[in-house]
């Protein structure tokens, strides 16, 4: 009787729960069903109004002063990224640890460098939400830019593309400092009290006959330029690197001929020290 | 109401022996032993990211995009993974945009991961588990005779049988949330039930169509999820019923199950070019994937098309089931 009265329990407990499980399941599949297949019958909810303006507004540099560390976010192109650097550290972490090596607290809060990036490009980068978060964390911000503009597709050199001729680059240059000028005074609205560094162009091709005297022009003019932007600017410092690379480019350029290596890397880092703190 | 009446106590006998097979307290324990391994893992994971990014999500998520936007521009990277990144890009700047953390951790945000990944393999083992055997198990030890000597009809006997299963089914699935929400806030607590979630990522090629987004609370998210899954287990349970009942050995019906399960895994990762592959069930299980908004295996799936496609073979299979069952004779 009493082994009876047990297999009546099982049986009533599966059952039930059995049951109750199926329904939840069910309704849970027509809500999934609904919102997959007419998701306009939905409606926004769930998050409060006012998330919907954007990330928190916190005082440009505020937050990393409290904690007395010097904030490191890099941004631009390959360069910034650290396209060519076997250790994968760039500019950017190559700075953060010389600034540790002197004693000073620093992190790197982002790399926001992208390869290929354009001052075309940067200007639509700056509007981005997460991006404005990175920079306005930021105490230093390390900006490399231009050299896609003028050089563009030259690292596919190898696949027999046409060396840019003297016009086009001086086209190019024209061109790009416009967008320049407007991306840079979008980057200092982000962050006006951040010391902004500007990595200077190099003529990537001073190994390559036919190209360095062209190459050497086009991109003296952009330094040129640029350094005339910039000094609208208290806190914006320019590190010059041509000269690096203008004897040196087999010591200083990666295998690819277009973009620094480790340590070319590490003597930017050294000059943005220098020049800025 | 006379043939219900007739149908309660059969139910009740398969009940009762699922019960004492013990199947089902087999399957909680496995994931008893499971879950914590796999929020262990997903702990150290976090913790390590921690001690990167500090507790700044923003910067986190900002990372993983830049990331993703510098693999793009590799031609090392296959144009089918491009394809899932610029997605991924999307729908990653959304969420900044919005101010929301994608991946705010939380027994609840666990145990959404954890339902995503587990719909496609993991669960549908556990259901082949109980599946596999209902009908061959009366075969191998001979009781299907008992079972068919009463004065039964034959498809009634059979039809307690899948009641039983789906009944099983829907237990599996939910205890799977229960264990897995139970064990995982011992690791991360057991907040986050109202965190928003968005859905409705709309695929157009590479592109992202947001003006469906909209967000939902995790509870609901989840509860979306469990539901599809217990779709998809429902049709993977008739699958195996019916192998059950077309071969004799309990082991080789396991083995088909599961040789089925897991072609399926494999052939979506390969099959995108094989486009008819898609009306087979096992491509179609990864449901969770329509809310989600990550792109199907294979071009031109939508939720509408696996349901209607798991739809048939369910349904296929009952029928072959049935129709087996009536009329074949039991030698042996």
């Amino acid at each position: 009787m009493s082994k009876n009265n047990s297999t009546s329990r099982i049986w009533r407990m599966t059952g039930v729960l059995s049951l109750l499980s199926t329904l939840l399941l069910i309704a849970g599949f027509s809500f999934a069903v609904k919102d997959v297949i007419f998701p306009q019958a939905a409606q926004i909810n769930g998050i409060p109004d006012q998330n919907k303006t954007g990330l928190p507004e916190e005082a440009p540099g505020s937050l990393p002063s409290d904690s007395k560390e010097l904030s490191v976010t890099a941004i631009g192109d390959s360069l910034a990224k650290g396209t060519g650097d076997d250790s994968g550290k760039g500019i950017a972490r190559r700075t953060v640890e010389l600034l540790k090596e002197q004693g000073a607290e620093s992190k790197l809060v982002n790399n926001l460098g992208i390869n290929g990036l354009t001052t075309e490009g940067l200007k639509h980068l700056l509007d981005e939400k997460g991006v404005q978060y990175s920079l306005r964390q930021a105490d230093l911000i390390v900006l490399s830019i231009g050299g896609n503009d003028l050089f563009d597709g030259a690292q596919n050199l190898q696949s027999g593309r046409q060396l840019p001729s003297e016009q086009e680059l001086e086209q190019s240059v024209t061109q790009a400092s416009e967008q320049f000028a407007a991306a840079i005074a979008k980057l200092i609205e982000i962050n006006p009290q951040a010391q902004l560094v500007y990595v200077g162009l190099y003529n990537p091709f001073s190994d390559l006959p036919m190209m360095r005297e062209i190459g050497d022009g086009a991109v003296a003019r952009w330094n040129n330029i640029v350094t005339d932007i910039l000094s609208d600017y208290e806190k914006v410092v320019m590190v010059p690197t041509f000269d690096l690379f203008a004897q040196n480019s087999a010591k200083y350029l990666a295998s690819d001929h277009f973009h620094p290596n480790g340590t070319g890397y590490q003597i930017i880092a050294e000059r943005i020290l220098q020049s800025a703190y | 109401m006379r043939e219900l009446n007739s149908m309660i106590p059969l139910v009740k006998n398969e009940t009762i022996k699922m019960i004492k097979k013990k199947r089902f307290y087999v399957i909680l324990l496995v994931l008893l032993v499971l879950v914590p391994i796999f929020a262990y893992a997903q702990l150290r994971a976090a913790e390590e990211k921690r001690s990167k990014f500090g507790a700044d999500w923003r910067r986190e998520v900002q990372q993983a995009i830049t990331d993703n936007q510098n693999s793009l521009g590799s031609d090392r990277v296959p144009e089918e993974w491009k394809k899932y990144r610029q997605i991924y890009i999307q729908q990653m700047k959304y969420y900044l945009e919005h101010d929301v953390n994608p991946r705010q951790p939380g027994a609840v945000a666990f145990t959404k991961e954890f339902l995503d990944n587990a719909a496609t393999l993991f669960i549908p083992l556990l259901i082949m588990g109980i599946g596999s055997d209902i009908v061959s198990s009366e075969r191998t030890s001979g009781t299907i005779k008992m079972l068919l000597t009463r004065p039964m009809r034959r498809w009634k006997v059979l039809l307690s049988k899948l009641i039983t299963l789906l009944m099983f089914v829907s237990l599996i699935v939910v205890s799977t949330f229960i264990v897995c929400y139970l064990v995982s806030g011992l690791f991360f607590g057991y907040k986050g039930f109202n965190l928003p979630v968005f859905t409705g990522f709309k695929l157009q090629g590479a592109d992202v169509d947001i003006t469906g987004v909209h967000a939902v609370p995790q509870w609901k998210y989840i509860l979306m999820q469990m539901g599809l899954i217990w779709f998809v287990s429902s049709v993977v349970a008739m699958l195996a019923f019916m192998v059950s009942v077309l071969v004799r050995s309990t082991a080789a019906s396991i083995v088909i199950m599961m040789a089925a399960l897991i072609a399926g895994n494999i052939l979506t990762n390969l099959a995108s070019s094989w486009t008819s592959a898609k009306y087979l069930f096992m491509v179609n299980l990864g449901l969770t994937q329509y809310l989600a908004g990550t792109p199907a295996p294979i071009e031109g799936m939508t939720l509408g098309f696996s349901l209607a496609v798991l739809a048939v073979w369910g349904l296929a299979s009952l029928f072959v089931s049935f129709l087996v069952f009536t009329k074949q004779d039991i030698l042996n």
